[in-house]
């Protein structure tokens, strides 16, 4: 196991595709989550203000991108798209081995599929947790930055919900990778799997649920609570809001709780490893 | 022909001894793709310490039988023990070198890299990695990116990374694919020195030539199926004579009182193929004259080994 480890991290680590991955998402999270909002707020346009409440400004908004609100910016940003990242890496790492038909050299050595496959899984969430972290990092150093320039105090969540965000947001990554995983293995390829995974995170489940939930909620809402997406949503939005001065901001209840968010992104976790592994141990490697 | 037929294969049965004496053994090894068969009841017996010629057209279920033996293809039916153990177990895998079709390493690590990661997948020494390199004249280029290698330089690659785990049983898999001439002579050359000692290598090609430069003993695959197996010698058969001589009724009758009626057989020119140790020619000879013959030609005839393996395949592919 350790053998299996050991050589699928040293390959992940020398891979330049992982690091432009985490490095884009990072950039990304920077501009998009601190630096485009705060111009937009520091300096905006003109009628910016229609459409928001009396007495509100997007100045308010800036409240958003200071320190004790990091932690919830961080899950209810990125806890979607950041996750696409997650899912390419999981494409990446197993879908390549189809590509450069190294799956044979892989079961050629000396471990058994099974025995690759933890492996490969333990490695791709070490990149994943250092992704994890990367971001909670840089939305730290970007809302300390903001703070600093426009002269606000440095109060930061405390850890005990720091720790608990990075968690969630390493299991809704965790979850995200192990679906590219699994369509990779599915697919045997990256392009097809990367494609698919895309479609459900940015269209499908949101698409069917919202348009549908509009009509049946009765019906659609019990369904839509053994969904991914929406439990990831659910469990990053159990952080809470921002509050902003002059907008009643109440978050509205999800349909369950955190708990429920956790368990159910668990037994996809475990699904998906079990999938991968069924699939791999029946499949003849004929690459 | 005198070389072991497809239908002795079959019929043969293992023993207690062949068995001990064997690295690879199959009983009965089937490959389906739905209705089509890939491989057809093969009993290969590989012994250990020889290079064994595994020879056969494009398409004649090699590389699928090596899949097997490698447990990379799971066998619709029959056994096999490679290197002990069943195939594709940690225990089996632990002992072969292999290389299947193209070698497939990372394209974005350098060669000695994609070495050192091999070497942590198998828990063997990193300082295994140089004497490796060497073997195969690698390590100039070792440091450079894999995505740049050059055809030869792959296979060498493959060959290098086989070699790492000091492999018992070496699988390789058309070694010279793809390689220019001098190419195909330097792997030629390496698979004889890998070969020596007590390594056994088992190496598919479709190439005739260099199976018969390199191999101990070949076995031939037609469709799925075992046509012949043996050493070169035995595939070939026995030397024949050949007699041009007169008067026809003198010389049969000295032929067929010297080696029997059934191995003298006379062809459409007149003359006669003899089927006899060469040793006797010059005794043959006397005795001819003596009994007034006039001999004009007396020349030995060695089939071909290509000969043979049209003969078994029906193809000139790849020759």
């Amino acid at each position: 196991m350790i053998r299996a480890f050991s050589g699928e991290l040293f390959k992940t680590v020398r891979r330049p595709a992982v690091w432009v991955c985490i490095v884009v998402l990072l950039a990304v999270a920077v501009t998009v989550g601190y630096a485009i909002p705060w111009l937009i707020y520091s300096y905006p346009p003109s009628g910016s203000s229609q459409g928001l409440p009396p007495g509100t400004t997007l100045a308010d908004f800036k409240v958003t991108l200071y320190p004790p609100n990091f932690v919830r910016q961080t899950l209810q940003q990125w806890s979607v798209l950041g996750g696409v990242f997650a899912l390419i890496l999981g494409v990446l790492l197993q879908g390549s081995e189809y590509g450069w038909a190294t799956i044979k050299t892989l079961y050629t050595q000396r471990s058994g599929r099974l025995e690759m496959l933890v492996g490969k899984v333990a490695a791709l969430e070490v990149v994943v947790l250092v992704l994890v972290l990367a971001l909670f990092t840089v939305d730290a150093a970007a809302s300390t930055g903001i703070a600093l320039i426009d002269g606000q105090s440095l109060s930061y969540p405390d850890s005990t919900v720091t720790a608990k965000a990075i968690a969630a947001m390493y299991l809704i990554f965790g979850f995200w990778s192990l679906f590219g995983l699994v369509l990779a293995t599915l697919f045997r390829q990256s392009a097809m799997a990367i494609g698919l995974g895309l479609a459900y995170a940015l269209v499908i489940e949101a698409l069917i649920f919202g348009l549908t939930a509009s009509l049946v909620p009765n019906v659609v809402n019990p369904i839509r609570q053994w969904f991914p997406l929406t439990n990831a949503t659910w469990l990053a939005n159990s952080f809470g809001q921002a509050r902003i001065r002059g907008l009643q901001t109440a978050t509205p209840a999800p349909y369950a709780d955190a708990t429920h968010a956790v368990l159910v992104l668990c037994v996809y976790l475990v699904a998906f490893a079990v999938i991968t592994a069924w699939l791999l141990r029946r499949r003849d490697v004929t690459s | 022909m005198g070389g072991v037929t497809a239908q002795s294969v079959a019929e043969r049965v293992p023993t207690d001894e062949a068995s001990a004496d064997s690295i690879v053994k199959t009983h009965g090894l089937t490959k389906h793709y739905g209705a089509i068969v890939a491989v057809d009841s093969l009993n290969l017996t590989v012994r250990r310490g020889e290079i064994y010629g595994f020879l056969g057209p494009n398409g004649a279920g090699k590389t699928t039988t090596l899949r097997m033996l490698l447990g990379l293809i799971r066998p619709t039916a029959g056994t096999s023990v490679v290197a002990g153990a069943a195939p594709g177990s940690p225990a089996s895998l632990a002992r072969i070198g292999a290389i299947v079709e193209t070698p497939a390493f990372y394209p974005y690590m350098s060669g000695y890299d994609n070495l050192r990661l091999l070497a942590l997948y198998c828990g063997v020494p990193v300082k295994r990695i140089g004497a490796a390199l060497d073997q195969v004249e690698l390590t100039p280029r070792a440091r450079h990116k894999f995505s740049t290698y050059s055809m030869g330089m792959k296979q060498r690659l493959g060959i290098a990374a086989a070699l790492i785990k000091e492999p018992e049983l070496l699988i390789l898999d058309e070694p010279t694919n793809g390689l220019d001439p001098q190419g195909m002579a330097d792997v030629r050359n390496l698979i004889i020195e890998l070969g020596k000692g007590d390594r056994t290598v088992l190496v598919s090609s479709h190439l005739l030539g260099e199976v018969e430069q390199m191999c101990t003993r070949i076995g031939v695959i037609q469709k799925g199926k075992f046509v012949a197996e043996g050493t070169i010698d035995e595939l070939r058969g026995a030397a024949t004579l050949t007699v041009r001589a007169e008067p026809a009724e003198t010389v049969t009758r000295v032929l067929t009182g010297e080696v029997g009626a059934g191995n003298v057989r006379v062809l459409d020119d007149g003359s006669f193929s003899v089927k006899v140790d060469l040793k006797r020619s010059a005794e043959l000879n006397r005795k001819l004259v003596h009994a007034g013959a006039d001999v004009t030609e007396l020349r030995a005839s060695e089939r071909s080994l290509e000969e043979v393996f049209i003969e078994l395949t029906g193809t000139e592919g790849g020759l």
